[in-house]
């Protein structure tokens, strides 16, 4: 069967194919589109994934589409009546969004690809990410907890999945509702903060390690506990019901105080920057709390061994951290796209495995469904530039990117297919050395245009993980998506200084040989050399934009930053000591 | 028109808070630009525009920093009133004016056009708010600086259609021109539907909608907290939308 999962029109748009229960092709639309986290209607990327399989859009057997419009309608309108009379300015916005495109989605899918309406099909959201967390995993039973900002009505979802001879199942037991969300709650600190609310969260997170919990009482009144184990917001203090322009109420403000205006920056030597540094990390305590408590009590429950963690909030790898460590689970898994990206395959998986009920087959163990670079694209751009070309077999171009790795240099690394999801996986990603603090400010300043406390991942073989590593039974396996934070060994933090973070941890990557060779060589040849096979792994890509994605994008990022060399495939190119710019004079 | 619109620029810029509030804006457009033209050069199958359009998105970025230092010394100093927000883009369009560019593949010479046109307007935009300043010398070196570069992307703009496009350059000015009218005008209809439909759903928000509250409200009170336990068959169907 040929199945095709879309995701769109809130954020980060994407599609996913499957061709006979195997993924074919699956990107987010900002990686083709080049506009970060964008939400349209997926076209380049659903003709990404049709081209890759060859088909056609009436080859297809079924489109599904991540979650039911209509409910979420319905939770969107019964919202704003419960908040009547104060949602009057937020009313007219949301109906005239809702019905402008977002309710009509089985004829926007029918006219769009010309599939007919009787193909069309619909997962709820929480379905959608349960089926990306556990059917992507190499496990055959696992319990299933979602979390994110909302869906249609159930913000959380717990449940468990099977796999086996008998059939696939997923069922989700029990749910949390709207508007009490762990999502929303991250989501309006990271507004308070000042940072773009879904896209931010990193940073709250980031800011975290920077503060103490002090605020944490003050927090868990905005979260209370309710007398079965769950949670509900108090929902004075928020404003995100009724209003279109903020998220928290005077009462926030009147408890944390004003919030930062997004033109100023964050200074951690001041009172005022220490104050939001603590109250990033009391929201990132008290969710990290409720989410263990509400893991733990599913491990118990279910008595399985396996968790499959889903939703935005499943990013939040300090939180998985803990959730591995503490809940009782032996392994967790968060797939690489475990936001509403992921929800496009994950919808596609459901359709396949539980609708039509074809057999589970075991899902390759990786995220690198997108494009592929084309080495010989960027040496023809190079080489029209003027640009000094070389290409390479593997074996020099791993010595010379050791050298000049050892050197301090900075390297662009395109390799293979890009990664599905917003992590740089070691397919596109910009490599350095570990051990130079240094090297992570001139990350910072002049290619990434980022904050200064935002930390750097670090990428390390599997099997030398341990090592440098403090890393709790099954944190190999959760860092194989760089979904986890664990502690750098005391002893190896001086020379791992450039990823590791300002409280002794890191979201670092384990790299299996099987899953990117080449840079596991690479690893393996930085190894020998520097004596540590560790680099620092963080995107290609400069601040406000997407991932890299092609050979042309790669050149362009490499073009605009500080970069030094960029590696695409075989071919390598260097910057020349000076650029050659077209003259003013010319133009005069 | 520009003449006309003088008074407006001098209470628009006349105002320190609000002046940084607009460069603020200035320096988002001015990125925003910076990266449609990033996706241009790497779209382009012209060696020669790809260095331009990046040397053009370099001067774009550096532009929003410009804009954006200027604005946070003039926040910083004069700190806007709680809840003013930035004004509306037609009232002060920075350097895309009150235009989208499109980037698409195969579209150099049309884009060069767009580009003319955008760049002399901003030209001359720039160069009012320069005189719209006041005694502001900092806000008006800014503005100075940045016309310099835009004299430059005009020049290039233009040169650059010449090369690619001799035959048609005049025309695709002109088809740029007449597409920016006609955009203008979309987006004051939307605009203008948008009111309407506010004003609709703003009645029928009071009008209506009381009674489905009031049930609402109560329906919200009787609901349980916490967990909701989901019956064995739920969202198993995948036929419908609700």
């Amino acid at each position: 069967m040929k199945i095709l999962g879309l995701s769109c029109h809130y954020h980060d748009a994407a599609a996913a194919l499957l061709v006979d229960g195997l993924p074919v092709a699956a990107v987010q639309e900002e990686r083709l589109s080049r506009r970060k986290n964008d939400a349209a209607f997926p076209l380049a990327s659903v003709e990404y994934c049709l081209d890759e399989a060859g088909l056609e859009p009436g080859d297809l057997d079924a489109v599904v589409f991540y979650e039911r419009p209509m409910l979420k309608f319905d939770r969107v309108l019964t919202t704003l009546l419960r908040a009547f009379p104060r949602s009057y300015r937020a009313f007219p916005h949301a109906m005239k969004n809702m019905l402008g495109e977002k309710a009509w989605v089985r004829g926007i899918i029918s006219s769009r690809l010309g599939v007919p309406g009787n193909k069309i099909l619909f997962t709820e959201h929480h379905q959608a990410h349960a089926a990306a967390a556990f059917l992507t995993a190499p496990t055959d039973a696992a319990a299933i907890l979602t979390a994110d900002g909302v869906g249609e009505w159930a913000t959380l979802t717990a449940g468990r999945g099977s796999k086996g001879a008998q059939g696939t199942t997923i069922a989700l037991e029990r749910e949390i509702r709207f508007p009490h969300s762990l999502g929303m709650l991250y989501s309006t600190f990271t507004a308070w903060l000042g940072f773009a609310v879904n896209e931010g969260e990193y940073k709250v997170m980031g800011l975290a390690a920077y503060g103490t919990p002090s605020m944490a009482d003050a927090v868990r009144r905005l979260v209370p506990r309710t007398a079965d184990g769950a949670f509900r917001l108090a929902l004075d203090y928020f404003d995100f019901q009724g209003s279109t322009e903020s998220s928290f109420s005077r009462r926030f403000v009147d408890l944390f105080g004003p919030p930062r205006r997004a033109c100023d920056p964050i200074d951690l030597s001041s009172p005022a920057g220490r104050h939001y540094a603590d109250c990033a990390s009391s929201v990132q305590l008290v969710l990290e709390d409720i989410l263990v408590d509400i893991a733990r009590d599913l491990q118990r429950r279910t008595g399985l061994a396996d968790l499959c963690f889903g939703g935005g909030v499943a990013l939040n790898g300090v939180a998985n951290a803990r959730i591995l460590r503490e809940s009782g689970f032996e392994r967790l898994f968060v797939p690489t796209s475990p936001g509403d990206a992921g929800c496009a395959l994950g919808a596609a998986l459901y359709a396949d495995r539980i609708h039509f009920g074809n057999p589970a087959l075991p899902f390759p163990d990786h995220g690198f469904f997108g494009p592929e670079v084309d080495g010989a694209a960027l040496a023809r751009i190079a080489g029209e530039d003027g640009l000094a070309v070389e290409a390479l077999d593997d074996e020099r171009l791993i010595a010379r990117c050791v050298d000049e790795l050892a050197a301090g240099k900075i390297i662009g690394w395109m390799d293979g297919r890009c990664e599905f999801g917003p992590r740089a996986l070691g397919h596109r990603s910009l490599l350095a050395a570990p051990h130079d603090a240094a090297v992570r400010d001139r990350l910072n300043r002049d290619i990434k245009y980022r904050e200064e406390f935002r930390p750097f991942a670090p990428v390390v073989p599997e099997e030398a993980a341990d090592r440098y590593f403090e890393l709790p039974p099954g944190g190999a396996r959760l860092a194989r998506f760089m979904s986890g934070v664990f502690p750098v060994r005391a002893e190896w933090r001086e020379r791992l200084a450039a990823v590791t973070h300002v409280d002794g941890t890191a979201r670092l990557q384990t790299l299996s040989r099987d899953f990117a060779p080449r840079l596991h060589a690479l690893l393996e040849a930085y190894g020998e050399r520097t004596g540590v096979p560790v680099l620092l792994n963080t995107s290609l890509n400069i601040a406000g934009d997407p991932i890299a994605c092609s050979a042309a994008e790669g050149y362009s990022t490499f073009h605009r930053s500080g970069m030094d060399m960029l590696v695409a495939g075989g071919t390598l190119i260097r910057k020349r000591e000076r650029a050659s710019a077209p003259r003013e004079e010319e133009y005069a | 028109m520009r003449a006309l619109l003088k008074p407006v620029q001098r209470w628009v810029w006349g105002d320190a808070a609000r002046r940084g509030l607009r460069l603020l804006r200035f320096s988002e457009v001015e990125a925003d630009g910076g990266r449609d033209l990033v996706r241009a050069a790497e779209l382009t199958s012209d060696p020669r525009l790809r260095k331009l359009y990046l040397r053009h998105a370099g001067d774009e970025r550096r532009h929003a920093d410009i804009f954006r230092t200027r604005a946070l010394e003039l926040l910083r100093a004069h700190p806007p009133a709680a809840g003013e927000a930035p004004q509306r883009d037609w009232l002060a369009p920075g350097e895309r004016g009150l235009d989208d560019v499109e980037i698409g593949p195969g579209g150099d010479a049309p884009l060069l056009a767009f580009l003319h046109l955008s760049e002399a307007n901003a030209a001359r935009d720039f160069a009012v708010y320069r005189d719209a300043v006041g005694a502001d010398d900092a806000t008006r070196a800014v503005f100075e600086r940045i016309l310099r570069d835009e004299v430059f992307h005009m020049n290039y703009t233009k040169r650059e259609l010449e090369r690619v496009s001799p035959a048609r350059a005049k025309g695709l000015i002109w088809r740029a021109r007449l597409k920016r009218v006609w955009k203008a005008y979309l987006r004051f209809a939307v605009g203008l539907a948008g009111i309407i439909g506010g004003v609709i759903l703003t009645l029928q928000y009071f009008i209506l909608l009381p009674p489905f509250a009031w049930i609402s409200k109560r329906a919200a009170r009787r609901e349980a907290q916490g967990w909701v336990e989901l019956p064995a068959d739920a969202g198993q169907d995948l036929r419908g939308q609700y």
